[in-house]
């Protein structure tokens, strides 16, 4: 021969489909690139016919040639070496990219930047968009689905005097008449809490539940759980329960799409306790509900502080004087008293200014 | 690194190999990272090739008697798959919203395609795996798979997991009986007595530590009882406050009880179905892993990566596959002569990326 051949690479030679495995050298051969067995050929083809695995780590690497073989080789920096002669310098950029080495620092650090720009900019649009196109009868399936697996665990039928009931679900009409979606779309249930105590809230489907416990903590003053009542109207108006779970739904699946694989443990992390947080409102969406109860007891005639009164007896009982701590979304007692108390000053201030 | 010998391992001889993990956490690291840095400038698109790059890797470092496997679906292949499956839900939603009942109907569809989507999604994930230029295969039927995999865990629930051990006979057999590696079958029959063998222990974590919890649980209710009768003021809203904390702590161990028995049975069963193993007849598959160990990797693996919200990530991916590859092997069996492949196609991915967002994890 007169055209001096170069060697590439050395490895193995697999027939078609085959396990058989031939010692082999992979070379250029004038214009084409053929893979020999102690100057027998195996197989050949031009270049532009045979089809190389890109680079992954160090994992072995796959010439196919059109007849179905593969030469199979550890070689990847022969095989890049030819490559970047063949194709140009910018082949196996990935690969160098990957490779380990300083610059992967400031990739990281481009990384968080990034998911944490994500997680404050994108996912609140992502769950707007989402509510937004969430067809009415979802929450009314969440919301008839998880008051009745309540009622088989927890709940059990109220013990409150008839005409107690009556009264207050009089004043929560009057409530929910001012609300955006009018007096039919609430339904206010007496139950007895059990374990949950003294408690009020909504289900996404408008559904209200008031806890005989937190009648009994009010001592009579009904404006109080009117006040109450109120906040948990504004937690329907805004879908906050929805906007939770789409937001816990959302992260979880931003995190496994990003990260690729976490791990089956990080994964049922993430949608569990995903779930477990969505029952929680954030510190956002109570602060709003507090002046929406506000704005709400104000318009149906009542005093509009009422709420804040709650706050009171929470303290006094609960001895809740934390101002926010950090395990709970929700703000602390005193400081809501103090907002409510504001916001109802001010607004009140703007309606008798007009 | 020594390239293997090509001859077959001493003719008619019997020997015993383990596989091994041959990649390392800081060259998984870049990959890694590329993959997620690619994948959110690419908007998502690239996360399928990224899928590939990363199956790719820990394929191609998993070897067996010298040489690697190789996975072979391309980031094409999935992106489609995953296009077609994200078109699908798109398309059922908003038919939802338009014609609701559609949204009580789809759950009840996919219900009763899930078996077919099962093995479809077995074959695929066998037909891009090759191992000495030798395709994987599945010939399992949808018919089998509901048996297997939905009939099983039916069963495994209804009995609270005391029928587990049957239905991991069920979903082993299935795998193993319809896998083939080219033209050569393998086969699996775990004894039902040692899969019990193996249930013991997580059972009794689980029925043991509820005994535990249910007695705190006791104990601080009691307490909280007495400490009521004492400060009388106090008495609703602390109970509640207790209460409530009670719930979360009760969710809380019930997670790491049966996050705890279900790393200690998945090993176990694991260790019992390879070993029942064969391929073609004469070569056994071999697994024995430690649980206690496998557990201490997987738990350890999921403190590490939260903590650094995900950056040891790859160590801990890497980490797993070292330990479960260590403890696999093979015990050939006389001269394994020439496989020979005889699919071509591996279909297409729609089935598996649908398996795979629903959680369902079928690698090999």
């Amino acid at each position: 021969m007169a055209s001096e051949s170069s060697a590439i690479a050395t490895g193995e030679w697999h027939p078609a489909n085959s396990s058989r495995a031939v010692p082999a050298i992979l070379r250029e051969e004038g214009v084409l690139l053929v893979a020999v067995e102690e100057g027998r050929t195996l197989a050949s083809a031009v270049p532009e016919r045979i089809e190389i695995s890109p680079r992954v780590g160090s994992i072995p690497r796959r010439v196919r040639f059109p007849d179905g073989s593969v030469f199979e080789t550890r070689d990847n920096d022969g095989v890049d070496g030819y490559l970047r002669v063949r194709r140009g310098p910018r082949n196996g950029l990935l690969h160098r990219l990957e490779k380990f080495h300083p610059r992967l620092i400031l990739m990281t650090l481009a990384v968080i930047l990034l998911a944490t720009t994500i997680y404050r900019f994108a996912v609140p649009v992502l769950v707007e968009v989402a509510v937004l196109v969430t067809p009415p009868f979802v929450p009314d399936l969440i919301g008839s689905g998880t008051l009745a697996s309540l009622d088989r665990t927890i709940l059990k039928p109220s013990d409150l005097p008839e005409g107690e009931r009556q009264a207050i679900s009089e004043g929560f009409s009057k409530l929910a008449a001012q609300s955006k979606g009018g007096q039919g779309a609430y339904r206010l249930n007496f139950r007895d809490g059990g374990v949950i105590g003294p408690n009020a809230f909504a289900l996404p489907d408008g559904s209200l539940i008031l806890t005989d416990d937190l009648v009994k903590l009010a001592n009579g003053d009904r404006e109080m759980i009117l006040g109450v009542l109120g906040h948990e109207i504004a937690h329907v108006e805004g879908e906050h329960s929805l906007r939770q779970l789409y937001r816990a739904a959302g992260v979880a699946a931003l995190v496994m799409l990003i990260a690729g694989d976490v791990g089956s443990g990080v994964e049922d992390i993430l949608t569990q306790g995903g779930a477990l947080l969505a029952l929680s409102y954030s510190r956002a969406a109570e602060a709003e509900a507090d002046r929406r109860s506000v704005e709400l007891m104000r318009a149906a005639g009542y005093d509009p502080v009422a709420l804040a009164r709650f706050f009171a007896v929470l303290e006094d009982k609960l001895g809740d004087h934390r101002d926010a701590s950090i395990l709970s979304s929700h703000p602390g007692t005193p400081q809501r008293q103090q907002d409510i108390r504001n916001y109802a000053a001010q607004s009140g201030g703007r309606l008798q200014a007009r | 690194m020594a390239v293997a010998e090509t001859a077959p391992r001493a003719a008619a001889g019997q020997s015993f190999e383990r596989a091994s993990f041959t990649g390392s956490a800081s060259e998984y690291f870049g990959i890694w990272i590329v993959n997620v840095l690619l994948t959110i400038i690419t908007v998502g698109i690239y996360s399928a090739w990224a899928k590939v790059r990363r199956k790719r890797y820990f394929y191609g470092n998993t070897v067996i008697l010298g040489r690697a496997f190789e996975y072979h679906a391309t980031g094409k292949q999935i992106f489609i798959g995953r296009l077609i499956v994200i078109a699908f839900l798109i398309v059922i939603n908003v038919g939802t919203a338009i014609f609701p009942p559609i949204g009580i109907i789809t759950p009840i569809v996919i219900l009763i395609a899930l078996p077919w989507l099962i093995k479809r999604s077995l074959r695929f994930n066998a037909r891009v795996t090759s191992y000495r230029n030798v395709r994987f295969d599945f010939v399992g039927t949808a018919g089998g798979a509901f048996v297997a995999i939905l009939l099983g865990s039916l069963v495994a629930f209804i009995s609270l997991g005391i029928l587990a051990p049957l239905a991991s006979r069920w979903t082993w057999r299935y795998v193993f009986n319809n896998l083939r590696y080219g033209d050569r079958p393998f086969s699996s029959d775990p004894a039902l007595g040692r899969l019990y063998r193996v249930w013991l222990l997580p059972a009794l974590i689980v029925f043991l530590g509820s005994l535990i919890f249910g007695f705190i649980a006791f104990v601080v209710i009691v307490g909280s009882a007495t400490f009521m009768s004492e400060s009388a003021n106090l008495t609703d809203t602390q109970l509640t406050v207790l209460s409530i904390a009670g719930i979360y702590a009760g969710v809380f161990s019930y997670f790491i009880l049966y996050g705890l028995a279900g790393l200690f049975y998945r090993a176990g069963v694991r260790n019992v179905a390879w070993s029942a193993a064969m391929l073609d007849g004469r070569h056994q598959l071999v697994s024995d892993l430690s649980r206690p160990r496998y557990a201490w990797i997987a738990i350890s693996n999921v403190i590490v990566t939260v903590f650094t919200l995900g950056l040891m990530r790859p160590w801990a991916a890497v980490r797993l596959a070292r330990y479960v590859n260590e403890h696999s092997g093979i015990r050939i069996n006389g001269d394994p002569g020439e496989i020979l492949s005889s699919i071509e196609a591996s279909g297409a991915a729609i089935s598996a990326e649908y398996m795979d967002m629903e959680g369902f994890d079928f690698g090999f």
